[in-house]
């Protein structure tokens, strides 16, 4: 599956390129953060603390005018004053609206990408190489309609269609224990882990198309070779050829997609978020939206979860970029004309 | 085959596909949870009422027949009366159309202008300053989220600097011209220009790097090719080398990829006229879907799909007309 | 016969990752009026390097080092005298020194080039006859105005390009150059040139793009005309008919050919002089009958005893035992680079080997000599093989072994050329 040679040219390749480094660091870090968000996050980052709301980041004091009721000479009048909020080391990267911490809320929005950008793209890639294998090896009528369905697909923006899909469907939540906080290893922290079920179907839905198209191409051109023939000929069956012969082969180009793939779908989860309509209740793309009506006196609430998106989506956009560098999968421009 | 005859397959085939949106559009209504008359009738209303209002909106037919109607209403441009207000939906979405063409327009064109000679002087100049900037705008420009973007230009432009207004659309490009036309008065123009520029910007960025990073790596790939040497040979000044043969080479698969990330655009136009509240589509779009208004969802989505399935057809034959080696299948 | 150009120690370098390429390494050699000299050697052995840095166009990484290019030329040679009196020698300039542009305006009605595929050296989006008509232009400009070299760019940036590709009718090239370029297709034997010249590359056949290419190369009419591999894309049977019509151009036209090829055959039946060269530099030069029947350098009788038959029509270069090294500095020594695959290797060839005159045995070079005919860079010029001072088989044995081992692309780029 993945022969010397393909070690070679990674590590050739990884040698000579400094992006590409970066890129592994970064997805390494990310990873790292998303899986220890519990040790790493010094607060449970759903904790409100009203009385400490829109503290600034470390070196970023800032003034606030503060409306106060005090009694003068007897009666009661409302005195306006500017005050100033310091930053604090307690809250690294300051705090949003509710007095939640920023760092917490950052680390913990790692998972929440990770995850939909990881079950997303394995899920398009498994319905999108079924199709794509299926249209590719069988050719013809099956061929035509599966290839047809993905045109109509493809005529959706993925956006639009994502944002149409879980408006419409709702956004179902899957909570799933946070091992750490089970063993008794983080007990300040929250008990789960929210999955937004939906975005994971949706993003897999508007993606599998480009797997698909990948895939056939791979099966179309492989179908006629002779050991392909040979082994047709020899009474394999249909599910075994392409599983013994068809799909190792397609393996790498399919690999390289679903690295870009995953950055992709960070992006559109954050901004299926950013709309509201992911059902998650922890993401980056969430504490932006919270931090667009804060912009004139808290600009740190909408700017530090749009840092990390960026820092993602760059060390994966550069891993994809080695990978494609290195195996020469030739897909981009795919699926033209 | 023909150019002609290519031409109208592809035509044949788009019409196709957008049937198959309409149908798909349709039958989404029919597969999604709760009763959209819960969400026209008022919440008291009595049963009576609530069937009265299915039958006006021929919402207790067949399923077959509400299909029938609705294609035969599209054909003549009807589709249905928004539930919420009970305007035409039709005339609804397509006062929006002309605020995102302008967006996605501004966008493309700031797009191209900037990026397809950024790519170029990054691949001439390769290890220059002039080259890693270029790689890392790029690669920054295709991983930033444009919503974020949008926020940030907004922060630094509009609420520290107040040089730019955050948003909204004062006034259309056309009125604007119509405006200079007719009475030679410019502000309506440079206030267009004032709103449309974040909103563009925000739009274009991803594209800008996109393309910037397909240009450099074409043109580092046909740079190499024994035909720039050939034209170097004879004598060619390398301007022309660089824009006639090179430069000429590497958009061939530039337009296939732009065709394919059309969806990207318009996604993209989405999610800008949300942070913007730019009337345009995307946010009609939103907005109908949270208000469960089907009409109007229902001729979103088949005006922006069919929209691009031509736009589409309009690349593929831009392609085939640049590239002479096209085999028209 | 008087030569029209003379190179000198000319010597290009690539700057990789790996290190320093000595792509060509001290090479120095003379083509006459009217003839065509040849240039022999396996893949990697720097020839195809060498005839581009005499026309100047190495690119980044590559950069020519060192060494002159003198070029025969009244008109150059009176304008520069004053200005530049280092570059000029009598009739002569010297390339290297005259600045960029200069350079530039050369190309084209001085030198011009033939390449090796064909189909990958005509802009496979622009019709065959357009990319000719622009060579024509472009030296039609030049004429126009023969001491500036801005006339041809004048008017011609990216702003202009834009316009005319967008406002129909309007065109680099002119109506004239173009009933220019069709003549052209028809002097190299295109049958229905004005129908062809509207055709794009693909719809050409290899042999018949190859005339093409021709033809672009003399739009000019070049005092120089460099054929790198001109027929190693092409059919065998195609192969002779390019021959020949290379030979009968050169008659008609009076210029002189530099011939790049791995082929014996091609050098046999096309030059009138010859240079040898194997990892960077020439190691023999002389007429054809010198390297033919009188060869000095242990390689070029490597090479000649691999062609099994001067008839038939595609003789190849065997392989001789090991590769070409690999030409990077950190690992070419002062010695004979030929020496780790040389039969006759001895303690004489650890040293750096000069260009030696093969009848007097003197050092050729620095002035001394340089009209000498028949060279080698081989001691055996010098003197006799002497086994009792040969070095053992075994002693470039591990050096092979170092050559990195993790990088077998790298060498199977280098390959030996028998399946060329
Ligand atoms: S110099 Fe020595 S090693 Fe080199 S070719 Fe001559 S005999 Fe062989």
């Amino acid at each position: 599956m993945v022969s010397p040679r393909t070690w070679r040219n990674l590590r050739r390749e990884l040698r000579g390129s400094a992006l590409a480094k970066i890129g592994i660091v970064l997805v390494l870090a990310i990873i790292l953060v998303a899986v220890f968000a519990p040790f790493l996050a010094p607060y449970d980052p759903y904790q409100q603390d009203l009385g400490n709301s829109q503290v600034p980041p470390l070196g970023f004091s800032t003034t606030e005018n503060e409306t106060r009721s005090e009694m003068v000479n007897g009666s009661i009048e409302v005195v306006e004053e500017e005050v100033t909020v310091n930053a604090t080391l307690a809250h690294p990267l300051g705090t949003d609206a509710l007095g939640r911490d920023m760092l917490s809320r950052t680390i913990y929005g790692a998972r929440t990408s990770l995850l939909v950008g990881v079950f997303g793209t394995m899920l398009a890639v498994l319905i999108g190489v079924t199709v794509g294998l299926t249209a590719g090896y069988y050719g013809g009528r099956v061929d035509d309609g599966l290839m047809r369905m993905s045109d109509i697909m493809l005529a959706f923006p993925s956006l639009v269609l994502a944002i149409a899909l879980i408006g419409l469907f709702g956004g179902v939540t899957i909570r799933i224990p946070d091992p750490f906080v089970v063993l008794g290893l983080a007990p300040e922290m929250p008990p789960n882990i929210v999955l937004p079920g939906t975005v994971v179907l949706v993003v897999a839905l508007v993606n599998w198309v480009w797997f698909a198209r990948v895939a056939r191409g791979e099966a179309l051109s492989l179908r006629n070779e002779e050991y392909v023939k040979a082994a047709r000929a020899l009474g394999a069956s249909d599910g075994s050829i392409v599983a013994r012969h068809i799909l190792p082969n397609s393996i790498t180009p399919i690999l390289v997609l679903a690295t870009i793939q995953v950055a992709a779908i960070i992006l559109l989860e954050s901004s299926l978020s950013y709309l509201g309509f992911s059902g998650a209740n922890l993401s980056w793309g969430l504490d932006i939206a919270q931090g667009r009506d804060y912009l004139a006196s808290a600009w740190w609430i909408a700017s530090i979860p749009g840092v990390a998106i960026v820092f993602a989506v760059i060390g994966v956009n550069l891993v994809g970029d080695w990978l494609r560098d290195a195996l020469d999968p030739g897909i981009e421009g795919e699926g033209g004309v | 085959m023909s150019f002609a005859r290519f031409i109208i397959k592809r035509s044949l085939q788009g019409i196709f596909v957008v049937w198959g949106v309409v149908t798909v559009v349709f039958l989404l209504r029919f597969s999604t949870p709760g009763d959209p008359i819960t969400f026209i009738a008022p919440l008291d209303a009595s049963p009576e009422l609530r069937q009265r209002i299915a039958e006006e909106l021929g919402l207790n037919q067949p399923l077959y027949v509400q299909y029938f109607d609705y294609l035969t209403g599209l054909l003549t441009g009807d589709m249905g009366y928004s539930y919420i207000s009970g305007t035409e939906a039709a005339t609804r979405i397509f006062a929006r159309v002309p605020a995102t063409v302008e967006l996605a327009v501004a966008a493309t064109v700031v797009a191209i202008v900037i990026s397809i000679p950024l790519g170029v002087i990054s691949a001439t100049r390769r290890h220059e300053p002039a080259d890693y900037a270029a790689t890392t705008f790029s690669l920054a420009g295709i991983s930033t989220p444009n919503f974020w973007l949008g926020i940030m230009l907004v922060l630094v432009f509009a609420v520290q600097l107040n040089f730019l207004p955050t948003s909204r659309r004062p006034v259309g490009i056309v009125q604007a011209v119509e405006v200079l036309v007719l009475s030679g008065n410019y502000a309506g123009i440079v206030l267009w220009l004032q709103h449309i520029t974040l909103p563009a910007i925000t739009l274009g960025t991803y594209f800008t790097a996109l393309v910037t990073r397909l240009t450099r790596s074409g043109m580092l790939d046909e740079l190499g090719k024994s035909y720039v040497d050939a034209a170097r040979a004879k004598g060619l000044p390398e301007t022309l080398v660089r824009y006639k043969h090179a430069l000429r080479n590497t958009l061939i698969p530039v337009i296939t990829v732009l065709g394919l990330q059309l969806g990207t655009l318009i996604g993209g136009a989405v999610i800008t006229e949300a942070v913007f509240a730019w009337p345009g589509l995307g946010t009609l779009v939103i907005n109908s879907i949270n208000t469960r208004d089907w009409p109007l969802i229902q001729g979103c989505l088949i005006v922006i799909g069919s929209s691009f399935v031509f736009v589409n057809i309009a690349v593929d034959a831009l392609y085939a007309y640049v590239n002479p080696q096209v085999v028209y299948d | 016969m008087d030569e029209i150009l003379r190179v000198r120690d000319l010597k290009t370098r690539f700057f990789t990752e790996e290190g320093q390429v000595n792509a060509v390494e001290s090479v120095s050699f003379d083509v006459r009026d009217g003839e065509i000299f040849g240039i022999v050697g396996e893949s990697g052995s720097g020839k195809s390097v060498t005839a581009l840095s005499v026309i100047d166009l190495i690119e980044s990484p590559g950069r020519v080092t060192g060494g002159e290019v003198w070029y025969r030329n009244a008109d150059l040679a009176d304008e520069f005298r004053e200005k530049r009196s280092e570059a000029v020698d009598g009739d002569f300039v010297d390339l290297r020194r005259l600045p960029k542009g200069v350079r530039r305006s050369l190309r084209g009605p001085s030198f011009s080039m033939v390449f090796q595929d064909p189909m990958s050296s005509l802009n496979p989006s622009i019709t065959v006859g357009e990319q000719i008509a622009e060579a024509v232009e472009v030296q039609r400009r030049a004429r126009a105005n023969p001491r500036s070299t801005r006339s041809r760019t004048q008017g011609y940036g990216l702003g202009k390009y834009l316009v005319d590709s967008i406002v129909p009718g309007r065109e680099y090239t002119s109506t004239e150059s173009k009933e220019r370029a069709i003549e052209l297709l028809e002097q190299v034997g295109i049958p229905d040139p004005e129908a062809r010249a509207e055709e794009y590359p693909h719809q050409f056949s290899g042999g018949m793009l190859q005339r093409a290419m021709i033809a672009q190369a003399l739009a000019g009419e070049p005092d120089i005309l460099v054929a790198d591999e001109p027929t190693t894309a092409l059919d065998v049977t195609i192969q002779a008919q390019i021959l020949n019509l290379l030979r009968d151009l050169q008659r008609e036209q009076d210029m002189s050919i530099i011939m790049i090829t791995h082929d014996l055959g091609v050098i046999a039946r096309m030059c009138d002089r010859v240079g040898v060269m194997y990892a960077g530099q020439i190691v023999e030069r002389g007429t054809l009958g010198d390297i033919f029947e009188n060869p000095v350098h242990p390689y070029t009788e490597g090479l000649l005893g691999s062609i099994p038959d001067l008839e038939d029509p595609s003789p190849r270069l065997s392989p001789i035992e090991g590769n070409v090294p690999s030409l990077l500095d950190s690992e070419m020594g002062g010695r004979c680079y030929f020496a780790d695959r040389c039969p006759n290797a001895m303690e004489a060839c650890l040293n750096s080997i000069p260009e030696y005159d093969t009848d007097s045995g003197e050092v050729v070079g620095d002035g001394a000599n340089a009209e000498a005919v028949h060279t080698a860079r081989c001691v055996l010029a010098t003197r006799e093989f002497d086994a009792a001072e040969a070095l053992g088989d075994d002693y470039f044995g591990d050096r092979a072994e170092a050559s990195d081992p993790e990088t077998p692309d790298d060498a199977a780029e280098q390959e030996v050329v028998s399946d060329a």
